[in-house]
């Protein structure tokens, strides 16, 4: 449904993407992954339309959409710090475009949606009233409104804390389900995107490192960025939750010739 | 083609009205001052003609000398007086309440006009003036160089002290901690926690009472007397028996030239300042000597401040000062029923209206401008350079620039013109206001505004206005409380039928009515009294979260454009 055909950007000499080559099916969540300053929040801005493409052309539907404004191309967005409008209550934010668009959700889909992100206590707070959780609900809600065919989330996780974390993720999932919504999320921690995702496109220096499922990704990485960067945090992770909860990790071989010679030391010492 | 089409034109068409109409009242007045600087009467040879002439007249370097020499100790005995005040303020455990009437009262000074000092302070310390008959008089003459500089030191305190004042917020209290346990002595604490770190606002606040004193009008012709200053020798040259336009327009350039200077050293001491992202808010240590030590510097000031206004009060309820000192209130009543007196305070506060309408929406623009658009980063920095030129002319020299640009043409002897004039001088500090409140509002709301189908004006108008209200208030009180007081620009736009109440006391002087010149003071005083108390509660009620009044406003200005705009109001679902 999305297609970018070597897509680049430069900002004066500087090359922040190059070669970029990719294809989204309708309603896949993507999650884009990389460390920062890798260029991902550019890539979400260049598919947005906030910035300019340099070079290359973006497809939607097989239309061609490099050129077209961002209002127009029919994609919405939900910023890291929310954006939410200080001066009108939850209700107000979440209907706000509905003024300038007014057919484009009924009252039932409204309340639906509402209620698929409950937040129907919350709708005469105040934004200042909410917590991080429910404001992350209303900025959601805001956009969904508006029924965009590609729903882009920049960090939306990164300003929330632990179990909030996992019922944002389950209702982002909920929602790309039910509506069979593309959708496009920008984060850091590979936790979240390989438990998160369909797919996951892993930038590096500006270009794709790997595109592929998440299993395909932990098994068969495509370089050693991929097992520096991604594999090893992970298992960082999880040796050291297995050690708090007292259980063996004898079952995952290192990759890394040091680390295995490590695991076997500490198998002969142990 | 990003944010494109729509907003960069709205944006740019109003770049370019602004950027023309600031031209327009800003640099072409200038110019024409730079140009009749130039300009010779006939077959006389030389561009420099006569710049060569008031160069070579004595008078003009005795002048110079002396504004320096006044201006430059006034401003000293300011930033010093400030910096204590401020200093107590942060560092003692003074009782709050009287650390809140202290502000106010260092603050007195800013709701009158500088005109009035002068007569205020020859009232108060002359021969026969209250605290001179109450006391003793003092030992100098307070015409002239004395009086000049006690009346400038009252003029610039306030402006010294809200920069030292603000300074000392940025202060880390734990430094003294760290100091303390360092070894350093109390001195040396002092010095590297309180000192160092405002050295930067305290040489700002004296450029600033510099760049006050210097080019302030008000005072010199009052009390100046004899002892001559670039202010009165300028207005002489261009409104005395024999005007002298082109000889005023050097005087004029020369008035520009420290304050050019001024402007790049306040820049340049900004590096001195160093401001901390995260502060700790420590405690005060007690030291009771060091609070009652603070409690006399403070009963001090406050006492030559107001023994200085207290006379304001006085003369216009007694019968006949100094001779018959007998309350009364047939002065004020006399004063009081004469209709030019209300048409005179009904052209000022009307102007300031004007003038403060005016200039909160074209200060908002620039402001917008600058801190919230995707405009080339070479606009932006126009806008910059539109309000450093603003900030550096002094009104003097604009007013004559204004003068000479406009006088002969449908705008002289007209309201707008004062308007226009009061807008350029003061346009500063309410553009660095609304840029402060914009860089710090959110990014994202433009682009979510026009992801959700608004253009750019529709986002500004339904939430970047609704989130600056306090901000707009303050600018709004700022422009309002400035131009009621205002005289060096206007003193040579006024016509006799623009009359305005600061210059009606210029022309009062002339005609020695002190009563009158002090019974319209207060008028001007109880306005921007009231104007201060009404604007500070709106902000305070536009800040809390459920400004319902506000809310309101919002949506009745809405509904009144819609009906106008004939477009259907698409409100049912929002309250």
């Amino acid at each position: 449904m999305l297609e970018l055909h070597n897509v680049c950007k430069r900002f004066g000499d500087r090359d922040i993407l190059t070669d970029i080559n990719l294809s989204i099916q309708k309603g896949e969540i993507v999650s884009i992954l990389g460390p920062s300053g890798c260029g991902k929040t550019t890539l979400l801005n260049l598919i947005l339309g906030l910035t300019d493409i340099t070079a290359g052309k973006l497809f939607c539907d097989g239309e061609d959409l490099s050129r077209v404004p961002m209002q127009k191309r029919g994609f919405n967005i939900v910023f890291q710090d929310f954006a939410l409008f200080p001066n009108l209550n939850a209700y107000e934010n979440i209907v706000y475009g509905l003024r300038n668009r007014p057919n484009t959700s009924s009252q039932e889909e409204v309340n639906e949606l509402i209620d698929l992100l409950g937040l129907r206590k919350h709708l005469d707070q105040r934004i200042d009233e909410l917590s991080g959780g429910q404001k992350q609900r209303v900025a959601i809600a805001r956009t969904l409104v508006m029924k965009p065919k590609v729903l882009l989330l920049d960090e939306p996780l990164s300003a929330l804390d632990g179990i909030i974390k996992e019922s944002i993720k389950e209702r982002i999932r909920r929602v790309a389900r039910q509506y069979k919504l593309t959708t496009l999320i920008v984060t850091h921690d590979p936790e979240e995107a390989l438990t998160l995702s369909d797919r996951v496109l892993i930038i590096n220096n500006g270009k794709i490192a790997q595109f592929a499922d998440p299993q395909t990704i932990v098994n068969e990485p495509a370089d050693d960025f991929i097992r520096q960067f991604i594999l090893r945090q992970l298992n960082v992770k999880r040796s050291n939750i297995l050690k708090l909860f007292n259980e063996s990790h004898a079952h995952e071989i290192p990759q890394n010739t040091w680390e295995r010679a490590g695991y076997h030391i500490h198998q002969a010492v142990a | 083609m990003s944010l494109m089409g729509n907003e960069r034109k709205d944006l740019k068409i109003l770049y370019v009205l602004v950027t023309l109409g600031l031209s327009a009242i800003l640099l072409y007045p200038l110019g024409c001052v730079l140009m009749q600087s130039f300009a010779t009467q006939g077959e006389e040879a030389g561009l420099f003609h006569n710049y060569t002439a008031l160069l070579n007249q004595e008078r003009f370097w005795v002048a110079l000398g002396h504004s320096f020499t006044v201006s430059g100790l006034s401003a000293l005995i300011s930033a010093s007086l400030a910096f204590l005040c401020a200093y107590g303020l942060h560092f003692t455990l003074i009782d709050k309440r009287i650390k809140k009437i202290f502000q106010i009262i260092v603050l007195l000074p800013l709701f009158l006009p500088s005109i009035t000092y002068g007569f205020a302070v020859i009232y108060s310390f002359g021969r026969l003036g209250l605290v001179s008959q109450l006391i003793a008089p003092p030992p100098f003459s307070i015409y002239g160089f004395w009086g000049l500089l006690f009346a400038d030191v009252i003029y610039t305190l306030p402006a010294a002290f809200l920069i030292l004042h603000n300074a000392f917020y940025y202060v880390d209290r734990n430094f003294t901690i760290v100091s303390r346990l360092m070894g350093d002595s109390p001195l040396r604490t002092f010095y590297m926690t309180a000192f160092r770190p405002v050295a930067g606002a305290l040489i700002s606040a004296f450029i600033l009472s510099f760049f006050l004193a210097f080019t302030d009008f008000g005072i010199p012709v009052s009390i100046a007397g004899e002892y001559s200053v670039i202010a009165t020798e300028l207005y002489m040259t261009m409104m005395g028996a024999i005007p002298n336009f082109g000889e005023g327009a050097v005087i004029a350039m020369a008035m520009l030239v420290p304050s050019i200077v001024s402007v790049v050293l306040l820049r340049y001491a900004e590096r001195f300042n160093f401001r901390y992202n995260k502060l700790s808010k420590g405690d005060v240590s007690a030291n009771p000597l060091r609070d009652r030590l603070f409690m006399g510097y403070y009963g001090l000031i406050a006492l030559a401040l107001l023994s200085v206004f207290v006379v304001m009060f006085v003369v216009p309820f007694v019968k006949q000062w100094p001779y018959q000192p007998y309350f009364t209130l047939d002065v004020v009543k006399r004063i009081l029923s004469d209709d030019a007196v209300w048409q005179v305070y009904t052209h000022s506060v009307a102007v300031a209206l004007a003038s403060a309408f005016v200039g909160c929406v074209v200060c908002f623009v620039a402001g917008l401008i600058k801190a919230r658009s995707n405009l080339s980063g070479w606009c932006q920095t126009t806008m910059d350079i539109f309000a450093m030129i603003a900030n550096t002319v002094p009104g003097m020299v604009l007013g004559i620039g204004f003068l000479f640009a406009m006088s002969g043409t449908w705008l002289a002897n007209t309201f707008l013109i004062l308007i226009l004039a009061n807008l350029v001088h003061f346009f500063t500090t309410p553009y660095m206001m609304a840029t402060s409140a914009f860089s710090k509002m959110n990014a994202g709301w433009e682009t979510t505004g026009a992801l959700m189908g608004d253009s750019w004006i529709k986002t500004v108008w339904r939430v970047i206005i609704p989130n600056s209200w306090s901000t707009i208030l303050h600018m709004f009180q700022y422009f309002f409380v400035s131009a009621m007081v205002t005289i060096s620009a206007v003193v040579f736009l006024t016509g006799a039928r623009t009359m305005l109440l600061t210059t009606k006391i210029k022309e009062l002087q002339y005609f020695e009515k002190f009563e009158e010149i002090f019974v319209l003071s207060l008028l001007i005083f109880f306005t921007n009294v009231f104007a201060k108390c009404l604007f500070d509660y709106l902000a305070e009620q536009a800040e809390k979260p459920n400004n319902t009044f506000f809310q309101s406003l919002t949506r009745t200005l809405n509904q009144l454009i819609s009906k106008l705009w004939g477009r259907r109001a698409t409100s049912q679902s929002l309250s």
